[in-house]
């Protein structure tokens, strides 16, 4: 009786001892820092045609994490709605993919602090959309698993939000006419606005739905991870290196380029 | 961009979706899909016919809970077993299953729960006359099945282990949900990047399927009829 008693004790003992596991000293035992990022998502994650590697904006933050933290980067390709599964089942450590922070989220997850911003906009044949009270009245094409298909929802409730699992199924059905409009973040929208055979025929109306601000995810209660993350992103900063990775993706040689509104720091994207 | 033609896509993307970033990197693209088919193909080939043997020998309570475990495994989606073996393990028992793995896992599980039932199906099929004659002969219950009632009933089984076979390379396309770059998850990988070819893309990829279903049923076929012959 004694025995088991003791045996219990110890077993509950122990369960906060591993949960306690510190996963900054995991990572650096490891060598390696597992990350989760976008396959198809550029200019934030996608397989480049050339090398065949994932490569992006998010993955220029993650390969400096990662040589800051003297480990090797491992990329695991996720869509939206692997994110938070991926960090839950300990399959990745961190996730650098668009990663809107919102409450319902970090409920279950912990973000480091922004190093994106982007507002929720719209692509649209020209005319068909001018200003946001049209929104109700039209079929909106969004991605599956994305925060730009609950603040439709949330904000927009009578209108027709139509879900595809990918950005080019909604953007071939918007060339279709089978929804008037997509959403997306701003961002994104400009690249594919440029990618567009016939882009004369369609515009980004000028008024956004939301701010959408992008942070690191990490598993919940990993305090030292966050602290080591922020500490790092706000260098990367003062160095001129995250002015360095914004302009490889979106300064002004690139294809779609957008000014630099938010740095790492701001509470929200600037003024124009 | 916009001085390639729509089929230009699909030529210079052609490595990565025949066979990923091998040999530099993983294997991926058809290549993979054909890995993923053929390992679940043999796995669900040699355990749904042991479990199908089962069916046929076993009596009562373990037939019973048999019957159960082969009803909840033709019950659920494929696309929910690949997510459950994929992400709940590991939270649940601690156990990593790498991606590659737990769709062959899910896919095996599956087709051998499809194929038991077949496997039953063909054994009984044949009648209770053979068993009699060979165990009359003075074969024992084991030398029967193997020797008289399974080479015949394999052979009336064919159809339904190519039919299985078929089901199997088309469900690969679900390692997409775990991340596995096979076939159908390059494809959309191009498209993504490219952002305006899919139907251009995803009919290429629809060709490679059926060509590889239509190669495996032919293939099945003629073994089927050779083994006939013999």
């Amino acid at each position: 009786m004694k025995t088991t008693l003791l045996a219990a004790l110890l077993a509950t003992a122990l369960i906060p001892a591993i949960a306690m596991a510190d996963r900054l000293d995991d990572i650096k035992k490891a060598g390696v820092l597992r990350v989760a990022a976008f396959d198809g998502n550029p200019p934030f994650g996608f397989v480049d045609e050339k090398t065949h590697k994932i490569v992006g904006l998010d993955v220029d933050y993650a390969n400096e994490v990662a040589k800051r933290l003297g480990v090797k980067l491992e990329i695991t390709p996720t869509n939206p709605a692997n994110r938070i599964p991926l960090l839950a089942a300990n399959k990745v450590d961190l996730v650098f993919a668009n990663f809107t922070i919102t409450d319902e989220r970090a409920k279950v997850i912990d973000f480091s602090v922004p190093y994106f911003a982007s507002g929720q906009q719209f692509l649209a044949k020209k005319g068909t959309l001018k200003n946001p009270q049209q929104i109700t009245s039209l079929r909106v094409g969004a991605d599956k698993g994305t925060t730009m298909e609950a603040t439709l929802r949330q904000k927009y409730p009578s209108a027709q939000v139509v879900l595809f699992d990918d950005t080019p199924f909604a953007l071939a059905a918007l060339r279709n006419g089978n929804v008037q409009a997509i959403t997306q973040d701003g961002s994104k929208l400009v690249a594919i606005l440029g990618a567009l055979p016939d882009k004369d025929k369609y515009e980004i109306p000028p008024f956004s739905i939301s701010e959408e601000l992008e942070g690191v995810g990490v598993p919940k209660g990993e305090t030292r991870l966050v602290a080591f993350l922020n500490d790092t992103l706000h260098d990367l900063e003062k160095t001129g290196s995250a002015q360095t990775i914004y302009d490889r993706w979106f300064g002004p040689t690139t294809k779609a380029p957008l000014p630099r509104l938010f740095k790492i720091g701001d509470a929200h994207i600037r003024a124009e | 961009m916009d001085a390639l033609s729509s089929w230009d896509v699909i030529k210079n993307n052609l490595p990565w979706l025949l066979w990923g970033a091998w040999p530099d990197g993983p294997l991926g693209g058809l290549a993979l899909t054909v890995v993923l088919a053929a390992g679940s193909a043999l796995g669900s080939a040699v355990l749904g016919l042991a479990l199908g043997i089962l069916l046929a020998v076993l009596r009562g309570v373990p037939r019973h809970a048999l019957l159960g475990t082969l009803a909840f495994l033709r019950a659920i989606p494929v696309l929910m077993l690949i997510f459950w073996v994929y992400f709940l393990l590991p939270i649940c028992l601690h156990i990593d299953v790498p991606g590659v793995w737990s769709v062959m896992c899910a896919l095996t599980l599956i087709s051998a729960a499809y194929l038991a039932h077949a496997v039953y199906a063909g054994i009984e099929g044949i009648s209770k006359g053979q068993w009699e004659a060979a165990l009359a002969t003075g074969l024992t219950h084991w030398q029967t099945l193997r020797l008289v009632i399974l080479p015949q009933a394999l052979r009336m089984m064919a159809p339904s282990f190519i039919n299985q076979w078929v089901t199997l390379i088309k469900d690969t396309s679900l390692a997409y949900i775990v991340g596995v770059g096979e076939l159908a998850m390059v494809t959309a990988q191009v498209s993504n990047r490219v952002m305006i070819y899919p139907a251009q893309l995803f009919l290429f990829a629809g060709v490679l399927y059926f060509a590889l279903c239509q190669g495996v049923t032919w293939a099945g076929n003629r073994v089927a009829k050779t083994a006939w012959q013999s």
